[in-house]
């Protein structure tokens, strides 16, 4: 329904510059990820885009409209806060038809509205309790109700399964992503977990200190990162990170070769996933400087932390193939399967 | 939590012996309110805890209907004195608590009155006396000596400082993404503070107000500059009760505090069970 734009928008608490000259926009009907670590901006990019903030300079337009002066109540657009912010002293129920009630819907229409929204989050039964009464997953769908159950341009969701344990956020990651298509409405989602901003997200912007390091498809993001931040911040394990030997044929001192692969110019370090680092037998003399430190076997991949010199590279191996700790290993890097970056940590080329 | 037997007695030999040595005053106070007059004077070789004979005589004579031996008449009987105390009490603690509670919002969401804080500590810096002589001045001037709003008022800005303070840290405490939620959800600033702030803040409300009630209702210095006659309230009247021939009337005296301890005592258990819960129980994930 409504495509939402930044254009050179900052926001300052004080000395500190929450967004930085920020310009970007959300297509519509897109899922739309904000990925980063602890403040760097997420959430007031989300407070801009609801109004409960107001930009210290620069322009912030929803569906083509500038908003800047339109209030919160106004602009149309659901939000699930990251500590849910449910309503202490009203039922489930009240806090899911509350949005409907104080836009002065009928009621006829609200109770429909609000059995929809509770048979699509399995809610019904607990409508009538408080959210004293919920569990943690509980409370989570009502809240979620709770944004769902308008007709807004967009939803907003801050964080909201960081709370629940593994399985549950598994699956309701892939409720939201079934809903969000369902309703065909735009979403921006922000998250600090890499696995869920990968698997739900049309595109991702990976944000650093305020400011957008690289947004695209979570595909392109992974193998084709722009610089050696946004290499490290998708992936897990993280992408190895390893400075170039004098000549760039070779990393840790000789103990990489990269004999099959094209080094660019101005290359200082390479960047290795680590299921494109393969591990081998030791070679002979000269080969022997990589020791296996820790072997965890995951099932269906292993991941194996190595040990050169002052350096510790971590590679993942399908199946469990049986590799000792502390032997001997020799490394190469699987072809064509690398990046590059300068000493400014920019990518390149050739 | 195994301790062994000499010290658990020994503990509660302590608390128990504490609680009898606060409890015993009140307890003294309410036997000697039911104690006819040669119980409670001082020929009374013979004080006992149980009064001999319980009478009603103390009561009857606050009321200005004795028929027993109290050997004064009372120029003005306890009724006027506690309707003084109520509605002082009640409406300077309604001034402190909508002044302080609105101060404390505006300052905790949006920094306004930026010194506020501080200016209000002022107030409570300076000895009650140094205060109230220029207020009594100005009252006299402004014609409210002696007159229950006027009393009112005092008691409501004296007060408010701790109402502010209160109210402060219980605003300061409130997650503002609750208030977000309602902001996003359609809610105007004022209908969120109706709406949602207020009624969460009822346990914080109903603890301020009892505090600063408890206050108002047993100010005695405020009262003896600013009332003379007609609106004296209960501790103010409490100590006119004497008389040259008796001295101290101390059996009035225990029946008028017994009378006064009931309003605070009412107020704390109507608004205890505000109080046992936390104020944003539930409203966030754990």
């Amino acid at each position: 329904m409504a495509s939402i734009a930044f254009n050179n928008v900052t926001k300052r608490f004080g000395d500190t510059i929450a967004v930085n000259n920020l310009s970007f926009e959300i297509a519509d009907s897109e899922f739309f990820c904000l990925f980063g670590p602890p403040l760097s901006g997420k959430t007031t990019i989300l407070k801009l885009i609801l109004g409960l903030e107001k930009p210290d300079d620069g322009e912030i337009l929803i569906d083509g409209r500038p908003v800047n002066h339109v209030s919160p109540a106004r602009r149309n657009v659901a939000m699930v806060f990251q500590n849910l912010a449910l309503f202490p002293h009203m039922s489930a129920e009240q806090n899911v038809r509350f949005p409907l009630a104080e836009r002065r819907m009928d009621e006829s229409h609200i109770a429909s509205r609000v059995a929809d929204v509770a048979a699509k989050l399995h809610i019904g039964h607990i409508l009538h309790k408080s959210p004293a009464q919920l569990s943690g997953g509980e409370r989570q769908r009502v809240a979620i109700a709770r944004a769902l159950v308008r007709d807004p341009v967009a939803y907003l969701m801050d964080d909201p399964i960081s709370a629940l344990d593994a399985r549950l956020r598994e699956e309701t990651r892939v409720e939201l992503k079934r809903i969000q298509n369902e309703l065909g409405r735009t979403m921006v989602y922000v998250t600090h977990d890499q696995e869920e901003a990968m698997s739900v997200a049309d595109r991702i912007a990976v944000l650093e200190a305020g400011s957008i390091r690289q947004i695209g498809a979570p595909s392109e993001i992974y193998d084709n990162p722009h610089s050696s931040y946004v290499a490290r911040m998708l992936g897990a394990p993280a992408m190895n990170l390893l400075e170039l030997d004098k000549g760039r044929a070779s990393a840790l001192e000789g103990a990489l070769p990269l004999s099959g692969l094209a080094v660019p110019d101005g290359a200082a370090q390479i960047g290795i996933r680590p299921e494109d680092l393969l591990v081998g037998p030791a070679l002979a003399a000269g080969q022997g400087l990589v020791r296996v430190y820790e072997v965890e076997p995951l099932g269906g991949v292993t991941v194996v932390t190595l040990q050169a010199g002052e350096t510790s590279l971590r590679a993942m191996v399908r199946g469990q193939p049986k590799i000792d700790p502390d032997s001997q290993v020799s490394l190469s890097v699987a072809a064509g399967q690398a990046c590059f970056f300068a000493g400014d940590g920019q990518a390149v080329r050739i | 939590m195994n301790r062994s037997l000499p010290f658990e007695i020994f503990r509660y030999a302590a608390i128990l012996s504490l609680v009898a040595l606060s409890l015993v005053p009140t307890l003294w106070m309410a036997s000697m309110a039911f104690k006819p007059i040669a119980e409670w004077s001082a020929t009374g070789a013979d004080l006992t805890w149980w009064p001999k004979s319980p009478t009603l005589d103390n009561f009857r004579f606050l009321f200005g209907e004795s028929s027993s031996e109290l050997i004064v008449a009372l120029d003005r009987t306890a009724g006027q004195p506690i309707l003084s105390s109520l509605l002082s009490a009640v409406f300077g603690t309604l001034i402190a608590m909508i002044s302080g509670t609105s101060a404390a919002y505006g300052l905790s969401r949006f920094g306004s009155g930026g010194n506020l804080p501080l200016a209000l500590i002022q107030l409570r810096i300076f000895p009650p006396m140094a205060v109230m002589i220029p207020v009594m001045i100005m009252w006299a001037f402004l014609g409210l000596i002696d007159t229950w709003y006027g009393l009112a008022l005092v008691y409501g800005i004296v007060t408010m400082p701790f109402a502010f303070w209160l109210m402060k840290t219980f605003f300061d405490d409130m997650p503002r993404e609750i208030e977000d939620a309602a902001l996003v959800e359609g809610c105007s600033r004022l209908r969120v503070f109706w709406k949602i702030t207020l009624p969460m803040m009822r346990p914080a409300l109903a603890s301020s107000a009892l505090f600063v009630f408890i206050l108002n209702w047993s100010d005695y210095l405020i009262a003896l500059l600013l009332t003379t006659r007609d609106w004296v309230t209960i501790p103010v009247y409490m100590a006119s009760l004497s008389s040259s021939m008796t001295g101290q009337l101390y059996g009035a005296k225990a029946a008028l505090g017994l009378i006064a301890a009931i309003p605070p005592v009412i107020l704390g258990i109507a608004i205890q069970k505000h109080l046992v819960r936390g104020l944003t129980f539930g409203a966030l994930k754990q």
